[in-house]
């Protein structure tokens, strides 16, 4: 579990005509054992928001917190894309951002190459590895940290896989205390996930904040989660986020 | 008979290799690449006989200034043997030649490396050396050897600075590129992640840099010999660039061709014994890096005439300027 707050956050990159407002005045708090999704148009700046809270990217104004019990949390982050070192297997990837390289940490690291079906394939190298790992591998190699940032794990997946992968990640957030911030593109992911919905608009600017109060877990096929994602939906044409 | 042709040819997937296998021996014993290879040196050996021949008949002048490949191959063998009547045998010569190479090529890498890295990480420091790169690139190796060998005279030293100036521009330009190159993305990756910065240069810049290194030390290594022969050639008093002029200069044709085929031979064996093997264990993990492109980038600089423009691409890196 963790607590961020963010206040006043702003972030601009560029200069003069070639500047570009990605996060404007985002005002945020989120604690304790959630899972919050992000959900907006491309290019309203969902990942830079994950960068700056993880501290890849400097917010131009604005302050930010992360705490974990009191302490600076240690956030895990699944990007985007997947970044892997490709001169490494797939195993000494894992390994490579893990503190320890103890027995244990392999194990761990080892039983969620079997949970995405990579546990046979530790030792295979690039060719195979990208095959496998751009759409599947990225996002539970990190698996230790208490808050976990999360880039359309999913998007690149096909839906069946998808759909399986969902269910691993709702009952590991379940069975542990982490706090995730998730962000998709697609609300039927966002509502079958998420106990709060954030929305986007383009330049950044945080639209809406939904509660999502239903029992999980969520079938998609369930009738109760089809109407809360009509009901998203709804409110994503009366804020006009569906034209653009 | 036909009936059944047809039918095999159709049923059978592989039809079009079939046809082939059904020409005649001789045919295909003729077609087959393998024999052409056989074939290209008894057909070299005959032209040299013919043209020695020719040359000798129109000229009309002595043909014991010709070398016959007998002749070039008892002075192969006498110099393997280590019998020879020039000052130095051609293990010597050799062992001159290549602990120039040596030194040379470890000073070019060494300050090149630290250069490209300078200069690929900060743009005054690439502004500052970049024109003298650029001179250093055009510089023709006869160029050094004749002002090395004025200004420090016959000794090693000539030598070694002629192998250093000339294979250190390729190394910063390479070294430069690959700095640049360095993904940016893997960087942050290891940042969000609280990687070590000792462990995120061990692990994520160095092996990034390694094809840009390597492609570094085959140019270094490639152009510093062909610049260390020069300046043997030119201002030396020992090695195997001397040791050539030697034979030049005793009117020896098959002395030579002799030698000439020796540093065939040793660059030769630097790519396929030293090099080759080295980044075939560095690169296992590129599918890309096939056998036919490791041959094909060899000692040879003629095939990048772009080279001196800046336009050159190769296998394992490209030099490009990018303004
Ligand atoms: N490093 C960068 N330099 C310049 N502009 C950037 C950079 N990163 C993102 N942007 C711009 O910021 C905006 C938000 O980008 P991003 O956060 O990637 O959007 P999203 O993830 O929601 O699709 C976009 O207009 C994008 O072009
Ligand atoms: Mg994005």
């Amino acid at each position: 579990m963790a607590d961020i707050k963010i206040s006043n956050l702003h972030k601009e990159f560029g200069v003069g005509d070639d500047k570009v407002v990605a996060l404007e005045n985002v005002n945020l708090e989120i604690s304790g054992h959630v899972f919050v999704s992000i959900v907006g148009p491309s290019g309203c700046g969902k990942s830079t928001l994950l960068n700056i809270l993880s501290g890849i990217e400097t917010p131009t104004s604005g302050s930010l917190t992360i705490t974990q019990a009191g302490a600076q949390a240690a956030p895990g982050y699944v990007f985007q894309a997947a970044r892997l070192l490709p001169w490494r297997t797939v195993m000494d990837n894992l390994l490579f951002v893990q503190a320890d390289k103890s027995s244990e940490t392999r194990a761990r690291c080892q039983k969620y190459l079997d949970m995405v079906q990579l546990g046979d394939m530790i030792n295979i190298i690039r060719t195979s590895c990208q095959v496998v790992c751009s759409s599947a591998s990225d996002w539970r190699a990190r698996w230790r940290p208490m808050l976990i940032f999360m880039d359309e794990p999913f998007s690149h997946l096909d839906a069946i896989t998808a759909r399986s992968l969902r269910r691993e990640l709702h009952s590991m957030w379940a069975a542990t205390k982490k706090t995730i911030v998730f962000v998709t593109h697609d609300v039927g992911e966002a509502v079958e996930l998420s106990n709060r919905i954030l929305v986007f608009a383009q330049g950044g600017i945080l639209k809406d904040d939904i509660n999502v109060e239903l029992d999980f877990p969520r079938d998609p096929s369930d009738e109760a989660v089809a109407v809360a994602k009509a009901n998203v939906l709804k409110k994503f044409e009366e804020l006009d986020l569906l034209a653009t | 008979m036909t009936a059944v042709m047809t039918e095999s040819a159709q049923s059978s997937p592989q039809s079009p290799r079939r046809s082939t296998r059904r020409l005649p021996l001789a045919l295909r014993v003729l077609r087959s690449p393998r024999l052409a290879r056989v074939l290209f040196l008894p057909a070299v050996l005959i032209f040299w006989l013919i043209s020695n021949k020719l040359i000798a008949d129109s000229w009309g002048f002595d043909s014991s200034v010709l070398a016959t490949p007998i002749e070039v191959w008892d002075f192969m063998y006498a110099e393997v043997t280590g019998d020879t009547v020039a000052p130095a045998n051609l293990y010597q010569t050799f062992g001159i030649s290549l602990r120039r190479l040596g030194l040379g090529f470890v000073i070019s890498m060494t300050v090149g490396t630290t250069l490209g890295i300078g200069m690929g990480l900060s743009k005054a420091v690439n502004a500052f050396f970049h024109d003298w790169v650029m001179a250093l690139l055009a510089m023709p190796a006869l160029a050094w050897a004749l002002f090395l060998s004025l200004i420090l005279g016959f000794g090693d030293k000539g030598p070694v600075w002629a192998v250093v100036l000339a294979g250190i521009p390729f190394v910063i330009v390479n070294v430069r590129e690959g700095v640049r190159s360095t993904p940016r993305d893997l960087f942050d990756m290891s940042t969000a992640f609280g990687v070590s910065p000792l462990k995120r240069i061990r692990h994520v810049l160095l092996p990034s840099l390694f094809p840009f290194l390597f492609a570094a030390a085959r140019y270094a290594l490639s152009i510093g010999w062909k610049g260390l022969v020069i300046i043997e050639l030119f201002g030396g008093q020992d090695g195997a660039g001397w040791t050539f002029k030697f034979w030049y200069d005793a009117h020896r044709l098959h002395g030579v061709i002799g030698y000439s085929m020796f540093f065939v031979i040793f660059a030769l064996v630097l790519e396929n014994v030293v090099l080759e093997p080295i980044s075939r264990r560095v690169f296992k993990w590129r599918p890309s890096l096939n056998q036919p492109d490791i041959v094909e980038e060899d000692m040879d600089v003629v095939k990048y005439p772009a080279l001196a423009d800046e336009s050159l691409s190769d296998r394992d890196t490209i030099i490009q300027e990018k303004n």
